[in-house]
């Protein structure tokens, strides 16, 4: 399926790419194509320029990821565009600088998302960004000696970080002025409402935010150096889960498989994507009932009733996985070229589940719609609140529901079709509220799209010929793909686009496997939603982004 | 149907024991007793409801068992509760306002205890019935917000600070509706007296196929009744009005540095403050102590209305959102209090003009 459709769109992307060449001929110095798009190698000087043409004039107005990496007599930071109208149409602009002095000059005047993005790269790698105003680490320690991802970092060496340089960071408490009206407070890292090891510097002005800049990390693995550092065949699988851990695992081994399927070309069989739609369906609805459980606490304060209700209905996906794959949290579902067996048996039993499963859910949502969404209160409280205006998000390159729920219309699944998606029945959800409320709403939507998806997957499952279930393509054991290819293939997960750029050099392992998380990018738009607003509202903000730290951080 | 008991406890007391020809001293030792009795109840009840009641209301609303592991329903956990709690460190933080930091949480139990002393609990068991009784009640109680300043500004913590702002911001706004709501139960009554209040509630109020509906203030004027629960429920900062304590937000308000004795004593005073709002929204309302059956069980029926408020805070905790402190700010000023004095002028014309 996927080759047939790059096949009907390579001419229109070659025609695309004459214009582009126009458009940037005097700044383009070489070509350099990745798998999934054109590149562009430009001079470290003229990043600006080249963005910012690309974005007003050519409409790529979705920075999507930005991938640096320190190569042996070179560093090189590639900037992937999209377009939020058509996600298949990408260009990919590649930025070497010098080994020597690598300065690069800063997206960020064009795309804000940028920031985070090069700050990161700044960290891990060592490039230095010309003109960014806050080009400090963000994941590590800022007493971090060295930049992990480089070529001449000695991963043995002990990080012997005095006290006096890592001070404790509650000392900074006092940092303003003595008779400034405002007051600085740490939310996090250890908080009810930051779900996960975040730590939020708020400076408050009375019950008014001033400022929030989440300070995250706390739970940075350097899961994108394990990754390079296993087989593409079996051991990177197991990583994904273990980057948005909410039950969303399979969802995140099918971004880590589309790369890597594209990159060395196998073909999954249609009975395994369609196996593999209906598990992260199934994984996405889990994921939205934590989500919306989680927001409605914030908002509710207390245990309630709602969150027990939406752990209750995610616990019927959870033991339905359970049965697909055998694990509840940690899936490791997914191979390269399909899945590791097949439904479980008797069959029958098992689609019965899901039907009874799929079949509640319209109930179950009305329960949730007359506890919350019809609630006076909750509406007061997220109607109008946490505003993130359909130009900021796609500034910042929100994507999923966050996105969804700014009027974006924007779905890897719809718009740059993979697995079963495009051969099933079902709309994507977008509200233009651009607020807390509207973020709730789309997620609801989804759980409700989702389970018509998976009803079809089963209808679908249940009348598939016996002899035909193949549920694993022929794929070598080991895996070596060509050379130097480059490839950045994302899919729609369960907190948005969540995307894996790998670039192969000829063995069996990466020789750069870069994640583009969609959480880690939506965070970003947390000042832009709460300052000027009161706590409640920052923490409801904070809530209805719906992160995971295990993805922000990785 | 029960009419008030004439004599206060110590009273009753004193004259079972034969106190009376000890003078003052005869009189204080059986004011003692009494207090001792009253107080150990009130706090039995905070003891039932803190550890085990909250816990199996809200596991009912939310599906789930909550507490079974000790003892029948899991009732055995109060003691066991009891002793974990009072065998833990008392952490006092860095820059506390020690005087003030200690006595916090014994005002804020301390104010709760103080309103029972007057409350006509049915049975023969009031304390006192000062001819201002309802003032007293009102006015002991709101002692409590400074027993919560005080928490959280001794703290030396900023969440802490934020609470007790949001503790004053709250009682102020909802405090006033609250009294003004109350005197419009004293325009009918004529009098603070708690006692006499509730005497005023048992007459019948209209009969109903045989079903003697009594004239309790909660079916004469239902509004001012809905006035005052709301108002009641944002006194004692129960959900949706637990600002003060906002724990998804401000972590615990100003009770975020307590632990040990002092947290115990600050939870034991928030529960002993929910019945103390129930107590007066029965005395007030729902006609005090009276029920079906002997006027010997009246203070059974009291303890079911006030249980029946701690369920209600307990429902709304599971239900409702908490509101934002400008939206709950906003309710208090621009709603509540020009309800409870178009109430207030309302009752006054009919009860001028009418009775």
């Amino acid at each position: 399926m996927s080759s047939l459709e790059e096949g009907e769109q390579t001419p229109e992307i070659e025609a695309g790419e004459t214009e582009l060449e126009a458009l940037l001929d005097d700044l383009i110095v070489d070509r350099d194509d990745h798998e999934n798009a054109p590149a562009f190698v430009i001079r470290p000087d003229t990043v600006q320029e080249t963005l910012g043409r690309l974005k007003e004039e050519a409409g790529y107005d979705h920075l999507s990821l930005v991938t640096a990496e320190e190569y042996p007599d070179r560093y090189e930071s590639i900037y992937h565009l999209k377009k939020f109208d058509d996600p298949t149409d990408e260009v990919s602009i590649v930025v070497p600088t010098d080994a020597e002095n690598p300065v690069s000059e800063s997206a960020k005047p064009v795309f804000r998302t940028a920031d985070w993005h090069e700050r990161e790269a700044y960290d891990l790698i060592g490039i230095d960004y010309d003109d960014h105003p806050d080009l400090r680490r963000i994941l590590l320690p800022e007493t971090w000696q060295g930049h992990p991802m480089g070529r001449d970092y000695d991963q043995n060496r002990p990080q012997m970080v005095p006290l006096r340089d890592h001070a404790n960071p509650l000392e900074d408490d006092h940092r303003a002025d003595s008779d400034s009206d405002t007051m600085f407070v740490n939310i996090g890292p250890h908080h009810p409402a930051t779900h996960g090891v975040l730590h939020l510097k708020t400076t408050l002005d009375g019950e008014q935010v001033v400022d929030v800049e989440p300070d995250i990390g706390y739970l940075h693995r350097n899961e994108e150096q394990m990754a390079q550092q296993s087989t593409y065949r079996y051991q990177i699988m197991p990583y994904p889960d273990r980057w948005d851990y909410i039950s969303a695992g399979l969802l995140n081994e099918w971004a880590y498989a589309r790369a890597a399927e594209d990159l060395a070309d196998i073909e999954v069989p249609e009975y395994a994507q369609i196996i593999r739609t209906m598990g992260a369906e199934l994984c996405r609805i889990a994921a939205h009932m934590l989500a919306v459980g989680t927001f409605a606490l914030d908002i509710y304060g207390d245990f309630t009733a709602i969150f027990m209700y939406a752990i209750r209905d995610r616990e019927k996906a959870q033991n339905i996985l359970e049965d697909l794959t055998g694990q509840r949290l940690m899936f490791n579902y997914f191979r390269l070229g399909g899945v590791v067996w097949d439904l479980p048996e008797p069959r029958e039993e098992f689609f019965e589940k899901v039907r009874t499963f799929v079949d509640e859910i319209p109930e179950a949502l009305e329960e949730y719609h007359d506890l919350i969404t019809g609630n006076e209160i909750l509406q007061m409280r997220t109607v109008g609140t946490g505003v993130l205006p359909e130009d900021v998000a796609k500034n910042y390159g929100a994507t999923g529901p966050v996105a969804r729920g700014s009027g974006i219309d924007y779905d890897i699944r719809r718009d740059d079709p993979y697995g079963y998606y495009d051969e099933l029945d079902w709309e994507v959800p977008v509200e233009d509220g651009c607020d807390n409320f509207s973020r709730l709403l789309v997620r609801m939507r989804e759980v409700e799209e989702s389970a018509k998806i998976i009803e079809q997957c089963v209808d679908l499952l249940e009348d598939w010929p016996e002899e035909e279930r193949n549920i694993q393509a022929n794929v070598p054991r080991t895996l070596r793909p060509d050379d130097d290819t480059e490839i950045y293939r994302t899919v729609e997960g369960a907190k948005g686009e969540l995307g894996v750029y790998i670039r192969s050099d000829g063995t069996e392992k990466p020789g750069r496997f870069k994640i583009r998380s969609p959480c880690f990018s939506n965070l970003q738009t947390l000042p832009e939603m709460s300052n000027g607003e009161y706590i409640p509202d920052m923490i409801a903000a904070l809530g209805s982004l719906d992160i995971v730290l295990g993805e922000v951080d990785r | 149907m029960i009419l008030q008991s004439e004599t206060p406890l110590p009273d009753t007391l004193s004259n079972l024991l034969g106190l009376d020809g000890f003078g003052v001293a005869g009189e204080f030792v059986a004011a003692f007793i009494a207090a001792f009795i009253v107080g150990n109840v009130m706090l039995a009840m905070t003891g039932v409801a803190g550890p085990w009641a909250k816990r199996k209301i809200t596991a009912k609303f939310t599906d789930r068992i909550a507490a079974n592991r000790i003892g029948p329903a899991g009732l055995g956990t109060i003691p066991a509760d009891a002793v974990r709690l009072l065998a833990k460190e008392l952490i006092v933080p860095e820059g506390a306002d020690r005087p003030a930091w200690d006595v916090a949480p014994l005002i804020v139990a301390g104010s709760a205890m103080l309103g029972f002393a007057v409350i006509p609990m049915g049975s023969g068991i009031q304390l006192a019935d000062p001819e201002v009784g309802l003032a007293y009640v009102f006015a002991v109680a709101s002692i409590a917000s400074l027993g919560m300043v005080m928490a959280g500004y001794a703290s030396n913590n900023k969440y802490s600070m934020l609470g007790a702002l949001r503790a004053v911001a709250q009682n102020l706004a909802y405090e006033i509706p609250l009294v003004i709501t109350g005197i419009s139960v004293v325009l009918f009554t004529g009098s603070l007296r708690l006692s006499e209040i509730v005497a005023a509630q048992q007459e019948t109020l209209i009969s109903l196929g045989g079903v003697a509906i009594p004239s309790w203030f909660a079916f004469v004027n239902p509004f001012a009744f809905v006035l005052f629960l709301t108002a009641n429920v944002a006194e004692v900062g129960r959900n949706p009005f637990d600002i003060p304590e906002a724990p998804t937000e401000i972590v615990a308000g100003f009770q975020t540095e307590y632990s040990s004795v002092y947290f115990v004593l600050l939870y034991l005073g928030e529960f002993l403050h929910i019945f103390l709002g129930g107590a007066i929204t029965a005395v007030l309302f729902l006609g005090g102590a009276a029920g079906p059956g002997p006027e010997s069980i009246g203070f059974l029926w009291f303890v079911v209305k006030i249980w029946a408020f701690f369920l209600l805070t307990q429902w709304l905790r599971s239900a409702a959102p908490r509101l934002r402190i400008d939206q709950l700010i906003e309710i208090g000023w621009k709603g509540m209090l020009e309800l409870s004095f178009l109430n207030l002028i309302l009752t006054a014309l009919i009860v001028g003009v009418v009775v």
